[in-house]
């Protein structure tokens, strides 16, 4: 550290006072109570009491104008200046700026931040203003020894770093001290540490992450094989989720395989059930039939053989009937005998009387056998008649029946021919349906194609834009975009750096003689200026180069070397690092390659679109392939179907197609269910009708010959009446009868009133007769009954017969047995199968079919998916990747292990070297003893300090002996050495204020001698009312010349405060 | 006889990304060179033909270096030329921007002796007895079976019936679609021999059966795992029915070596290990050394590296330290005439591993001793070598 310049207003007893220091030692003499305490206070005041504080009270002036103000500038490393100003009092103000050049100086810090900043600086073990700092002006260790004031010669052989509140002043005087005590072993050892701690670690310990680091290699290293591996894991990860696809798939495939050949095999045994039923049924119809046919001929047998019996029976019926009209006319014969007999006696009885009577009553019973007779005969006739008519009426009603069974095997085969046309309409429906859906199909396949045409169109569009994009992009070279901030701020920096050249500059060229002279100004091009003959004045921003003669070349360029240097590097790293990509982009500038690195992204923003675009297309492109072969598949199958369809239009059935409602397939079932069985009914119905048909023919022909019979019997009949006078002839006979019946009972009640007594044997004879000639009706009744039943039934037999005679028994019965036969061939069904039930197995395969093509079609994109992701492929190149990845990732653990090791190897090196450097005292002791013993002539042997520098004594005659107890002279001349001691080591300035007024003149000459030599490598400052101990007469101010005078080189400098300092 | 000689999984321009820049060179290079040994041990055993069964190039569009150096050494070869078939592989598949492609410069680089498999019904007649069948992978990743995918033989066909083709064997799950080969495919298709490629290690997958079904390896192996890599199938046949015989022949110039060192006599030892300039070795330290051995240990391991100045034993070498251990500590290993501030360094590490809690502190304790080791040792050698 070093002054430069000290300006004070308004301080105390100073109005106003300026001094430029020398960077030697700088001797500032006046008289008693010019005020040269007073600027030592300032210099102490500025540097170390806040403005705000009440310690700068004792130093208002004394006018009481103005607020104190002091403004120091000084240096602390080379070309670092600061400039602290201070103006004390409620109402002051602090600022510290900073420069690099002494002039120009930037504001750094103000207020209180001021002071903390100034702490930091200096590094004086006084700690940030606020923490345990008191009102006064902050001590320490350094501060008294380095600023001590007149009044404080001596306190720095009572003070120590031990009181410091903090340790910055112990650390910068152990850093101060290592730098000159090391071994030269440990000094390589540890240059060669830090090298290697440097190559990770920046100066505030933090890793290096910069490009070309090794941490940044081995994280490079790390990051492209993690990149890699990642990259590789994604398509493997991709790989194996389509490989698990794919098995799904081909699982799901052998799934769907075996339940399409389920479902085959279940239509084929529905089916087989189906035609297996329907054979049987038509196999056992026909048996049916055959044993109807059989039973038909049979049972005319059995029919024919009943007639027989039945004929005989009633021939043997009206042979007893016969017998019975016999026995019962025998038995009337005799009656009427009984009667006769009777009436004999009556007449016996009454000769003449009832001779008359009983000839009356014999003519009477004669016209009444006559009229019974009459009766008989036409009662016979009428039945003949009647049975005839029942006959006809009979035959009739068969006619009607059969022309009604007509009628119904008529209307059954109209009802059979109206269901086949609804089973023939349903399969042209069904079939117009498959079209239909085919035709849908088609279309939908169609528009499939259709779409991934449109969609291949799109792809072949976007992939031109695509490349064209790619294209432009590719003739668009620019650097990443984050690099575009670091050569901004490189331009930045070159224009800044540049900016500190330009300070301009004006070179005189002075010719001794004629010479030619070719000036070049600001690498602009050279100006030949001819032949000079008197100097010139060159003018430039930055540089300057005189050709002189061809003699020299004389180049003069502006700023300090390191602001050039600093250019030449940013240009160098200019060219290096921003010149490329501008030539590389085409353009001048940052910002047109800004421009072009917006171009740049836009295009790579779009490329990723198209990119986007171009892989949502290909999806769908992949969605749709196999959309070609699905069309021609389809569109086979439509014509195919239409082709099923014959002639007939598919627009036409529009109507009946729309009429079959949303699910036309079971419209159509149900609607061919409803025709089978109408169609079955019909066929029952027309053969139930055929066989009623049958029966009633052969009825009616068996009434037609009994019919024909009767007739002939009637006719027979009435051929032995008049026509028509049957039933007048038995009414007339019956009155006839009934007449002769009443004369009889008249003559009867005659016969009763003459003959009383012969009345019992008359009645019982009577009685007799009666009843001899009612069986006599009975039995001619009977007999007439049976001969009319005998009639009929020969009638019926002979049509029997006939019948009979027409049928084949052993033809039907053939039948039969070949009809019973196939029927017991043909197996059984397990199961009665519904036709519903085959159609929904046939649906089933279908839609196991579909399934599969499903399946297929998702396998077939899936394999496609496959062959672009890698498989095996991808995994060998993962495990390359791991192994790299891992092998990356094992260098980076070493190399920041290794690293850790060398920061702390160099971390204990330097605890070490500290640890053996702390003992302070140790270090400094020697050098401040070797200049005491000097001084003294060795009267002192050597001076005892404590590891943190508190001053224990000296040694005189071996025995230690406390600084109190040297004399004032001794002690401050004791405290002056230490000072410049501390002050050579820290190469810093201190500030003697009247140290040595004590000392003789041999003492005092010989630190005159000690001080300037140490002039040489550090600032001192003495203040002095005695210039004559300090000064040969020739380096003191003249009266008539600047203030201050510099000899020694300019390494002393004599300043006279009579001058330099204004008292108010 | 018929006499073939039957290689693949040549993987020219593999990278190996785990391995150091130079080493990297070194191997890919090799990979190419082999070629030409494949070439001569063919011509030694005066094959009829070499069929190369898939996996040729690491990747379907290889870099230009590589593809132009193998249709070099086909041109350079001299003759005589028997033919070469050069089946596509799953890493190289034939797809029209493959290496394969009829398009490709590289195929018109070739010599007609050399043929490429480019059509899934690919035969060839190697001699009026014998014919070839061929089918290349056009995809990376596939579930057909290739080889059952070869015409099947017609009855009274007497001839003898080469299969070619690349892919897996495995008949486990995961591997139906690394274009999967059914084990008894060469029986099933009436084939007298069955050359595959994918498996990096010579071998015969149907010794129980009667049609050879094999492996011939990489003829340069490509990691540690591979035991019997780096050979050449050299078939012989007869006649059709009578089973083939198949030799292996080495023909790598590398022999990949995994060591493991448990003790510095190991370590010693790996050094008179014969040829180690022609293995490729991982060297697994997996011992707890003391500074002075550890030093000795760095020392050998430059000598089997190499240094700028020199060439290594081992023609390329890896060294796996992560189970390498430091006695923990200096264990007295400095010398005692140093300046007492290095005393102090080192006091002051030996305090801290012996009072550390954490093991990564011991261990980063004990490095910076091992590094300060070091340095005080290259110093006395600098000092003794001056002397």
């Amino acid at each position: 550290m070093k002054l430069h310049r000290l300006r004070v207003q308004s301080f105390a007893a100073v109005r106003d006072a300026e001094i430029a220091f020398g960077p030697g030692l700088n001797i500032l003499y006046g008289p008693n109570d010019l005020g040269k305490s007073t600027l030592a206070e300032a210099i102490r005041l500025v540097l170390l009491l806040p403005h705000t504080s009440t310690g700068s009270d004792p130093y208002i002036p004394w006018s009481g104008a103005n607020d104190p103000l002091v403004d120091l500038t000084f240096e602390t490393e080379e070309q670092r200046f600061w400039r602290v100003r201070k103006q004390f009092g409620k109402s002051g103000s602090s600022l510290l700026q900073e420069s690099r050049n002494g002039q120009d100086f930037d504001d750094v810090e103000r207020a209180r931040r001021v002071d903390a900043r100034l702490r930091e600086i200096l590094r004086w073990g006084i700690p940030e203003p606020g923490a345990g700092s008191g009102k006064g002006i902050p001590e320490s260790f350094l501060s008294a020894a380095l600023l001590s004031t007149q009044a404080h010669v001596s306190d720095v052989l009572a003070a120590s770093l031990a009181d410091d509140p903090t340790t910055t002043g112990k650390d910068r005087i152990a850093a101060a001290l290592q730098a000159v005590a090391q071994d030269p072993l440990f000094i390589t050892l540890l240059r060669e540490t830090q090298e290697r701690r440097d190559e990770a670690y920046t100066d505030r310990g933090a890793k290096k992450t910069a490009k070309g680091s090794v941490f940044k290699l081995a994280a490079d290293r790390v990051n492209e094989a993690r990149d890699e591996k990642e990259r590789l894991q994604k398509i493997v990860e991709d790989s194996e989720g389509v490989e698990r696809r794919l098995r799904e798939l081909i699982e799901e495939r052998r799934h769907l395989d075996q339940e399409q050949a389920a479902a085959a095999d279940r239509l084929a045994a529905t089916e087989q059930l189906a035609r297996q039923a329907a054979d049987r049924a038509a196999a056992a119809d026909r048996l049916r039939a055959a044993q109807d046919a059989v039973l038909r001929v049979q049972t005319m047998d059995q029919d024919v053989a009943a007639a027989e019996e039945k004929v005989k029976d009633l021939a043997a019926a009206r042979s007893r009937a016969e017998g019975s009209v016999k026995d019962a006319q025998l038995a009337e014969t005799a009656a009427g005998a009984a009667l006769t007999a009777a009436d004999e006696t009556v007449r016996a009885a009454g000769l003449d009387s009832d001779m008359a009577d009983t000839v009356a009553r014999q003519a009477l019973e004669l016209r009444k056998i006559a009229a019974d007779q009459a009766i008989g005969a036409a009662t016979a006739a009428q039945e003949l008649i009647d049975t005839a008519s029942r006959a006809d009426t009979e035959h009739r009603q068969r006619e009607v029946e059969m022309k009604r069974a007509r009628e119904q095997r008529a209307q059954a085969a109209e009802a059979e021919a109206a269901a086949s046309e609804e089973l023939h309409r349903c399969d042209l429906l069904q079939r117009a349906v498959e079209a239909r859906a085919a035709d849908k199909l088609a279309a939908t396949a169609r528009a499939q194609v259709d779409k991934e045409t449109a969609l291949r169109r799109d792809r072949s569009n976007i992939a031109d834009e695509r490349e064209a994009t790619a294209e432009r992009r590719a003739a668009i070279i620019v650097p990443p975009a984050g690099s575009l901030p670091a050569l901004r701020k490189l331009a930045t920096d070159l224009a800044s750096a540049r900016g500190a050249l330009d300070v301009g500059l004006v070179m005189t060229v002075i010719p001794a003689a004629l010479v030619k002279v070719r000036v070049r100004k600001d690498g602009e091009a050279p100006e030949d200026l001819g032949i000079l003959a008197k100097p010139l004045d060159v003018e430039a921003d930055t540089e300057v180069e005189v050709d002189i003669a061809d003699l020299a070349t004389v180049r003069v360029r502006a700023g300090r070397r390191e602001a050039q240097e600093r250019v030449q590097a940013l240009e160098a790293r200019w060219t290096a690092d921003a010149l490329p990509h501008l030539q590389a982009a085409g353009v001048d500038d940052l910002d047109a390659l800004d421009a072009k690195l917006a171009e740049a992204r836009d295009l790579d923003a779009h490329l990723k679109k198209l990119d986007g675009d171009l892989d949502s297309l290909d999806r769908q492109i992949a969605g749709l392939e196999g959309a070609a072969e699905a069309l021609r598949e389809t569109a086979a199958r439509a014509e195919a179907c239409h082709l099923a369809l014959g002639e007939t239009k598919l627009e036409t059935l529009t109507a009946d197609l729309d009429a079959l409602g949303p699910d036309p397939g079971t419209t159509l079932r149900t609607r061919r269910h409803k025709a089978t069985q109408a169609a079955e009914t019909a066929r029952t119905t027309a053969n139930q009708a055929a066989t009623a048909e049958t029966l009633a023919e052969e009825r009616a022909r068996t009434l037609r010959t009994a019919l024909d019979a009767a007739a002939l019997a009637r006719d027979a009949a009435l051929g032995k009446l008049p026509s028509g006078a049957a039933r007048e002839a038995l009414q007339a006979a019956q009155e006839e009868q009934k007449k002769i019946q009443a004369e009889l009972a008249s003559l009867q009640s005659l016969i009763d009133a003459r003959k009383k007594q012969l009345e019992a044997a008359l009645s019982d004879a009577r009685e007799a007769s009666d009843k001899a000639r009612s069986g006599v009706k009975t039995a001619q009744e009977a007999l007439t009954q049976a001969i009319r039943n005998l009639a009929s039934e020969e009638g019926r037999l002979a049509e029997l017969r006939k019948v009979r005679a027409a049928a084949d028994l052993a033809a039907a019965e053939a039948i039969f047995r070949e009809a019973t036969q196939h029927h017991d061939a043909l197996p059984a069904p397990e199961r009665l199968v519904l036709p519903d039930e085959v159609a929904a197995a046939r649906d089933a395969l279908a839609q196991a079919k579909r399934d599969l093509a499903n399946v297929d079609r998702d396998m077939h994109i899936t394999q496609g998916m496959l062959q672009q992701v890698g498989g095996a492929v991808a995994r060998d190149h993962l495990r390359d990747a791991l192994e790299a990845l891992e092998q990356a990732e094992s260098y980076e653990r070493e190399i920041e292990a290794d690293y850790e090791a060398w920061r702390l190897l160099l971390d204990q090196m330097k605890e070490a070297d500290a640890a053996q450097a702390s003992n302070l005292g140790q270090a400094l002791a020697p050098a401040i003893a070797d200049r005491f013993q000097a001084l003294t002539q060795q009267r002192y042997q050597s001076v005892h300090l404590t590891a943190h520098l508190g001053t224990e004594g000296v040694l005189v005659a071996g025995k230690l002996r406390s600084p109190d107890a040297l004399s004032v002279g001794t002690r401050e001349q004791l405290s002056t050495l230490y000072r410049l001691c501390l002050g050579e080591y820290l190469q810093t300035t201190i500030v003697l204020d009247d140290q040595l007024v004590q000392s003789d003149d041999s003492r005092m000459e010989w630190f005159r001698n000690l001080l300037i030599e140490k002039a040489r490598t550090f600032q001192i400052i003495v203040f002095t009312c005695r210039p004559n101990d300090y000064l040969d007469a020739a380096a003191m101010v003249t009266a008539d010349g600047p203030g201050y005078v510099d000899s020694e080189e300019g390494f002393v400098r004599a300043i006279d405060l009579g001058r330099a300092v204004g008292r108010g | 006889m018929l006499k073939l000689l039957h290689t693949a999984d040549w993987h020219l321009g593999k990278r190996f990304p785990s391995f150091p820049e130079e080493a990297q060179k070194k191997l890919s290079r090799a990979r190419m060179n082999v070629i030409a040994t494949i070439l001569d041990v063919a011509r030694r055993n005066m094959v009829h033909a070499v069929l190369c069964a898939g996996d040729l190039f690491d990747d379907p569009t290889p870099g230009a270096d590589f593809w132009e150096g193998l249709a070099k050494i086909f041109r350079d070869h001299p003759p005589p030329h028997i033919p070469v078939f050069l089946v596509p592989g799953n890493h190289d598949p034939l797809t029209p921007e493959s290496v394969w492609s009829p398009g490709h410069p590289f195929r018109a680089r070739l010599p007609a002796w050399v043929h490429v498999v480019d059509r899934d019904d690919f035969t060839f007649e190697i001699t009026p007895d014998a014919v070839l069948y061929a089918r290349p992978c056009r995809s990376k990743a596939g579930e057909c079976d290739l080889a059952m995918s070869l015409p099947a033989r017609a009855p009274g066909d007497i001839k003898l019936r080469i299969g070619c083709v690349h892919g897996s064997t495995f008949d486990l799950k995961g591997y139906q679609t690394n274009f999967p080969i059914s084990r008894d495919a060469g029986v099933e298709r009436g084939l007298d021999y069955l050359a595959i490629g994918d498996m990096h290690s010579f071998r015969d997958v149907t010794a129980s059966l009667p049609v050879p079904t094999v492996y011939p390896g990489a003829p340069e192996p490509t990691s540690f795992d591979e035991p019997d890599a780096g050979r050449v199938a050299v078939v012989a046949l007869f006649r059709h029915g009578s089973r083939p015989r198949v030799d292996s022949e080495p023909v790598a110039f590398w022999r990949w070596l995994d060591v493991r060192c448990r003790s510095m006599n190991d370590l010693r030892a790996l050094l008179i290990t014969k040829d180690l300039e022609r293995h490729v070795v991982r060297l697994h330290l997996e011992m707890t050394v003391t500074l002075a051995e550890e030093s000795e240990l760095e020392r050998i391991i430059r000598d089997l590296e190499g240094t700028d100045a020199t060439h290594g034993r081992a023609g390329i070498l890896l060294v796996d330290r992560t189970r390498l251990r430091l006695q923990v500590g200096s264990a007295d290993a400095f010398p005692d005439d140093l300046p007492p501030v290095i005393r102090d360094t080192v006091a002051r590490l030996d305090r801290i591993v012996a009072e550390a809690v954490d093991e990564a502190d011991k261990v980063k304790a004990t490095r910076a001793l091992s590094h300060l080791y070091k340095l005080v040792q290259r110093q006395n050698d600098a000092s003794g070598g001056a002397s």
